[in-house]
């Protein structure tokens, strides 16, 4: 490999702008552990030697930086396992915690071959049986000890007992999906992660967009597939749902699809930050505590500008259902006295049906807020939540 | 491919930030200055139909990226890039907008009645450094030509994904996976036992 890369890890390291260290699990073991293992010289020294029991887990982020680019994940070759032969320490304890495995060994496949195994730890702060469970996770690759075997390592096989616990470990913080805007962690972003947080806070107000222009041609089947998605995320709300769906529709039919289609724009909230949990592995950790809920907020803007937008005509039909509306108003019945003012109200208002579970309360408080500030921004539904962040 | 100069050992990727594809590319490009690494090549997209651009852009996972010159008719061999007027402005870590982001889809056939693909156009404007950032189109220096330039990263939009995918593999380790998540959580509840001495 030419030496014309503008890299190096130990203090003044460059790597070209643009560029990120995001190797496959692949590439972990078959380029970077199988030279360790087997002596080679890896051309460029980004993955470092770390003994896991003098450093912390923040430690390590420090040490195993490279170049000036923000990462969210960090990369180090470690000792598998190491045994102490009077056995009182436990293994991978530092001076603040302890690694801790968790669940079971991940097979890596190459081409369908087998290449190695991946074991999960998580860091504990304190000592075990009573540690903290930190929101550190650490992926460590090992290689499989036949795949060593078969390939021309043999030379190194006879110091293999000294050497062959030579494991390649990535360590990043766990995400977590349930931060509110509120969390501390909002005060301590830097302004880099603050515009990589508009990225992807954008990119799914974008996705919403082209859903939009998907949605025209196919609305009668995306309603009903929303419909059954949102059934199958939470079968608590479902209740209410089903309560209300089995009396609009004894209204007469026109005011039951009206309000499927207030409906819809909730669930493709529901839609949206499930799939963002799965989808934005690129993004950064400290920042994506708060991107579904800024995801949400875009969404919701226009949720709230659409249907503003459909607001005169919903009510419109509500409205012509009011006389016979009244005929349902059974007195005895509590959950139609709910239910049914507020179909009369308007169809925002309808998800004050919500309030019967606690799960969405926190949906209820964004949705409100969400309300009283749209009416000032009905035209453009992102630009203050734009403001809103900076 | 002007891939001259970036040689990088295994698992370096290309994945800029916004503010890297301004500052460090499209900015250096509109003010003729040099691009360390210069890697990103010029060309006319509208008369590529984006699965031709492989090849002729700089590819990074599933994305390509070029420069060109603004347009105002993004029209290809086969089909057109609609408006989907989205825009998104860009800040620097000094929360200074520096550039903005428009977005257009891809259709196969004539405007209007052509058919919509899952094809996605980035294109990243320059907006004037320093200036109040509201008022960037009206600011322009018609001296200069820097504006004229756009860079420009096209993807396509996988069936059912939220968000650009970030590399070329969905599981590289980077999140725990649900069966790790369920283990997690399981043993917040026996803590108390399952831990060894």
């Amino acid at each position: 490999m030419p030496e014309n890369m503008s890299i190096s890890v130990n203090g003044q390291s460059q790597v070209p702008p643009g560029f990120r260290f995001h190797p496959t699990e692949e590439e972990l073991l078959h380029y970077y552990l199988r030279k360790k293992v087997s002596y080679e010289k890896i051309d460029l020294d980004v993955i470092r030697d770390v003994d896991l029991n003098k450093l912390e887990p923040w430690d390590i982020q420090e040490k195993c930086k490279i170049g000036t680019t923000p990462q969210n994940d960090w990369y180090f070759f470690s000792h598998k396992d190491k045994k102490y032969p009077t056995g009182t320490r436990t293994n991978r304890a530092t001076a603040a915690g302890f690694w801790k495995a968790t669940g079971r060994d991940k097979v890596i496949y190459s081409n369908s071959r087998r290449i190695g195994m991946r074991k999960t730890l998580v860091f504990y702060k304190g000592r075990a049986p009573h540690g903290q469970k930190s929101d550190w996770i650490m992926h460590e690759y090992r290689l499989d000890d036949n795949t060593t075997e078969t390939t021309n390592v043999s030379n190194v096989m006879g110091e293999a007992n000294q050497e062959e616990g030579w494991v390649v470990c990535r360590i990043f913080k766990k995400k977590n999906h349930h931060k509110t805007l509120d969390s501390p962690i909002s005060s301590s972003i830097s302004g880099e992660a603050r515009s990589r947080m508009f990225n992807s806070c954008n990119e799914g107000a974008l996705e919403e967009i082209l859903q939009q222009v998907g949605r025209t041609c196919k609305e009668e089947s995306e309603v009903h597939n929303n419909l059954r998605l949102f059934r199958s995320i939470n079968s608590g709300i479902q209740n209410v749902y089903n309560d209300s769906f089995m009396k609009l529709p004894s209204l007469e039919s026109p005011n039951s699809t009206s309000s499927q289609n207030c409906y819809q724009p909730i669930i493709n909230i529901e839609n949206e930050s499930s799939v963002d949990n799965q989808a934005s592995t690129g993004t950064f950790n400290s920042v994506y505590q708060m991107d579904s809920s800024l995801t949400n907020w875009a969404v919701l803007d226009k949720l709230v500008a659409s249907q503003l937008n459909g607001h005169t005509e919903t009510s419109r039909q509500l409205a012509c259902f009011n006389e016979p509306t009244m005929g349902y108003c059974n007195p005895s019945d509590g959950q139609q006295d709910f239910q049914l003012p507020t179909l009369r109200s308007s169809s925002l208002s309808s998800n004050r049906s919500y309030h019967g579970s606690e799960d969405y309360n926190s949906e209820i408080e964004l949705w409100n807020f969400t309300r009283s500030s749209s009416t000032l921004s009905s035209n453009d539904p992102l630009c203050h939540v734009s403001n809103r962040i900076v | 491919m002007c891939d001259d100069s970036v040689n990088l050992p295994p698992g370096f990727r290309f994945l800029p930030t916004d503010e890297e594809l301004i500052l460090h590319f499209l900015y250096r490009k509109a003010s003729l200055l040099p691009c360390h690494p210069n890697i990103i090549p010029v060309l006319d997209p509208y008369f590529h139909d984006p699965w031709q651009l492989n090849g002729k852009a700089l590819c990074s996972g599933n994305q390509w990226y070029f420069f060109s010159q603004m347009m105002e008719n993004r029209v290809s061999e086969n089909g057109y890039w609609k408006d989907l007027d989205f825009e998104q402005p860009i800040f620097t870590s000094a929360s200074k907008q520096i550039g903005v982001k428009k977005h257009f889809l891809f259709f196969i056939g004539k405007a209007p009645s052509g058919v919509e693909t899952s094809w996605v156009l980035q294109e990243y404007h320059l907006c004037d450094f320093g200036f109040n950032s509201s008022s960037y189109k009206r600011k322009r220096n018609p001296k200069l030509d820097c504006y004229k330039w756009v860079l420009c990263r096209v993807y396509e939009r996988e069936n059912n994904s939220e968000s650009l995918c970030y590399g070329d593999d969905d599981d590289t380790g980077t999140e725990l996976s649900y069966l790790d998540e369920m283990f997690l959580s399981l043993e917040d509840d026996l803590a108390d036992i399952s831990l060894p001495d």
